[in-house]
């Protein structure tokens, strides 16, 4: 591990929105291979700190730096950092009428592989398999993108993004939210094949269930927006066999529902 | 900026006079008739003005009628113009130019007379009674107008579609009209009747070159008669440079069913009136409309969903976008007569507004004289979704892409309302280009 370089690392990174100050120094290293999960309190800064990564434009970094494949992406678009190879899954995804979600995943693989990279006959073939991994319906090829669609539906169609995009780095918004048991089996059995040496994984969470699907290698527990806690594999060794509930005694039960 | 005056003998909009009306001697006495009783209500209805408020964000004076003189009534061509790329999508394919017009029987049904395309003087010849039935017929249920009335009498082109009972035309009529001499005023006019239980589609499509300068005053009746399916999208896509005038009305009887799609991308100035009377039980009318102005386009719409009748159900969605310094202005009217009890009328205006300088109103209004009834309305204006964009980049599309995603996005509803595949892929390819390469 020592001779890996981090690929993601988060320095000193404040961000407010509206004049209030939401992350208050975080710091946070990821090698290729990893899989971190992130826990904390409801306003603790966990869903601006996945926003702040992919550059949304509503709130506003005030000091630090993302850096992300040798750059600091915090001086990139979000769709200049979606090309370099991160991703976002969004706690809410939107949904577009209008767009199908066979327009825009191809639109979305051109932006990323390049215009004409992939055939469109291969691209239907590849979508195809992932959707029947993701247990989907291939009618979905044909919808609107995310609309009228169930809130598994859309952490699904969330993941068949990463499976099409192929990211170096995703950021999963509590993507676990309500999910049932059956969805969040699906929405992990397809985070877990991008799994591997050379993908970093960040999964933000309120809950322990997904990590019990979802390994992570590193454990961070985020308290009004600082990292109050961290620990690589020993102390998931140490979750593993005495459980979560020190970490609920320790910072309140509301960092791990 | 010249004004619309009325001159010393009437309230003429200059070019027509009684002086410039066509030759008598030339058509069926049923024509000069009926040209004849337009020309003398023409006369009776005063100029419109900026002070009436249908004109008023659209000021007659604007557009230059002095500077245009009316086109020749037209002939038919010795030599069938050069095919479009969508003839073949047809069963009859009406070619209009200024040289003249061509009428191509694809699949034989006007040889086997199971479908009727002929000019109105033809028809005036052979369908006398339908022509004394329909043309400036019924479906004229409002007040006389200015420009239906100048239409009715000066037309330079009339075409006459007649499907006739029972017949079920899926394919249906293309008429493409293509004008390229500056300084005319092109005058075509349209009456289209689909008999009982009877299907069909018309297509239309307008253009003229980006440097030619011309006016088009159109007006169209179309006719459903009972249980009758008729489907109608005209497609404009006139030059930077031409001005357009259209009053068009449709009346749907009892069962009947019109499904009216209005396509306006280009033009300099464009003021169009749309009406449908759902005039007998459980007739029904949808209503679309797409729009889209940018540089210093002008597009000023005004749609009439008439109830006279009760139990009848229209529903309407117009979407535009304005860009530049484009400015678009839509009016809608739901008018229910006393009586009309259980009617079911939607009308729904959705606006985007894509640059600073540019501006969209809507007027979405209610007339209604009866009880028990349902009646919705609404209008909406913005810019692109922010939290749509955010997520379209952060999935690689850069940000002008994305926004030209989204604007495809928000015309699709009413794209998909299109009969036509080829015609739906030309209005996409209409709303990229102008999009431009930075929205």
């Amino acid at each position: 591990m020592s001779e890996k370089t981090p690929f993601f690392e988060i320095r000193n990174l404040h961000a407010k929105t509206e004049d209030k100050a939401i992350l208050k120094g975080v710091n946070l290293t990821i090698l290729p291979g990893e899989t971190h999960a992130l826990m904390g309190p409801n306003g603790s800064g966990k869903s601006t700190l996945s926003n702040v990564i992919m550059g949304h434009p509503a709130y506003e970094v005030t000091d630090g730096e993302v850096i992300f494949q040798g750059q600091n992406i915090l001086e990139l678009d979000p769709d200049a950092r979606a090309r370099l190879g991160l991703f976002l899954a969004f706690q809410y995804p939107v949904a577009i009428p209008g767009i199908s979600v066979a327009k825009f995943l191809k639109s979305a693989a051109d932006a990323r592989f390049g215009q004409g990279t992939i055939k469109p006959a291969q691209f239907i073939k590849q979508l195809r398999e992932d959707m029947k991994f993701l247990e989907m319906s291939e009618a979905f090829i044909n919808r609107f993108l995310n609309d009228g669609f169930s809130g598994g539906e859309k952490k699904r169609m969330e993941i068949l993004q990463m499976l099409t995009l192929k990211p170096v780095l995703a950021v999963m918004d509590e993507t676990d939210s309500g999910l049932d048991i059956d969805a969040l089996r699906i929405v992990s059995k397809g985070v877990n094949r991008m799994v591997g040496p050379n993908f970093g994984l960040l999964v933000i969470t309120h809950y322990e269930r997904i990590l019990r699907y979802i390994a992570p290698s590193h454990l961070h527990v985020l308290i009004d927006g600082q990292v109050a806690m961290s620990g690589g594999p020993d102390l998931v060794k140490e979750v593993e066999k005495n459980g979560y509930d020190w970490i609920r005694e320790k910072f309140g039960k509301e960092v791990l529902v | 900026m010249t004004t619309a005056q009325v001159s010393a003998e009437g309230a003429y909009i200059p070019g027509f006079d009684e002086s410039s009306l066509p030759a008598n001697g030339n058509q069926p006495a049923l024509l000069q008739a009926k040209r004849a009783a337009a020309f003398a209500q023409y006369c009776e209805v005063p100029l419109p003005s900026a002070r009436d408020d249908e004109w008023r964000r659209t000021d007659p004076a604007s557009f230059p009628f002095e500077r245009f003189s009316p086109a020749a009534p037209l002939s038919p061509l010795t030599e069938a113009p050069a095919p479009g790329p969508w003839d073949s999508e047809f069963d009859v394919v009406v070619s209009v130019s200024d040289a003249g017009f061509h009428i191509q029987d694809n699949a034989g049904l006007l040889a086997d007379k199971k479908l009727v395309v002929e000019t109105l003087a033809d028809a005036a010849v052979r369908h006398p009674d339908l022509i004394e039935r329909y043309l400036q017929g019924p479906v004229r249920v409002k007040q006389p107008r200015k420009f239906s009335s100048l239409g009715d009498a000066f037309w330079n082109f009339g075409l006459f579609i007649y499907a006739p009972a029972r017949s079920v035309f899926t394919r249906g009529v293309l008429i493409r009209y293509h004008h390229t001499v500056s300084g005319q005023t092109v005058l075509p006019r349209l009456l289209a009747v689909v008999d009982e239980q009877a299907e069909l589609t018309i297509a239309e499509y307008y253009e003229s070159p980006e440097t030619a300068e011309l006016l088009a005053i159109s007006t169209r009746e179309f006719y459903a008669g009972r249980g009758a399916v008729l489907r109608a999208a005209s497609l404009q896509e006139w030059g930077a440079r031409t001005f357009h005038i259209g009053e068009d009305w449709a009346r749907a009887e009892r069962d009947a069913r019109v499904e009216w799609v209005t396509l306006l991308l280009g033009g300099q100035i464009s003021k169009m009136m749309v009406s449908c009377d759902v005039c007998e039980s459980n007739a029904n009318a949808y209503l679309s409309g797409l729009f889209f102005a940018n540089d210093n386009q002008h597009v000023d719409q005004r749609t009439l969903q008439l109830h006279s009748s009760a139990n009848t159900y229209s529903n309407l969605l117009y979407k535009g976008a304005v860009k530049d310094r484009g400015h678009s202005v839509y009016q809608g009217i739901i008018d229910a007569s006393p009586g009309a009890i259980k009617v079911d009328a939607y009308q729904m205006n959705n606006n985007l507004i894509l640059s600073e300088g540019a501006r969209a109103d809507s007027l979405p209004g209610l007339e209604i004289d009866a009880d028990d009834l349902k009646c919705s309305h609404g209008a909406t204006f913005g810019n692109l979704d922010a939290s749509q964009l955010f997520y379209l980049q952060s999935r690689g599309l850069p940000k002008s892409e994305a926004r030209q995603l989204l604007v495809m996005a928000f015309f699709e509803e009413v794209i998909a309302r299109i009969p036509h595949e080829f015609m739906r892929e030309r209005v996409r390819e209409d709303v990229r280009r102008k999009c431009g390469a930075s929205i």
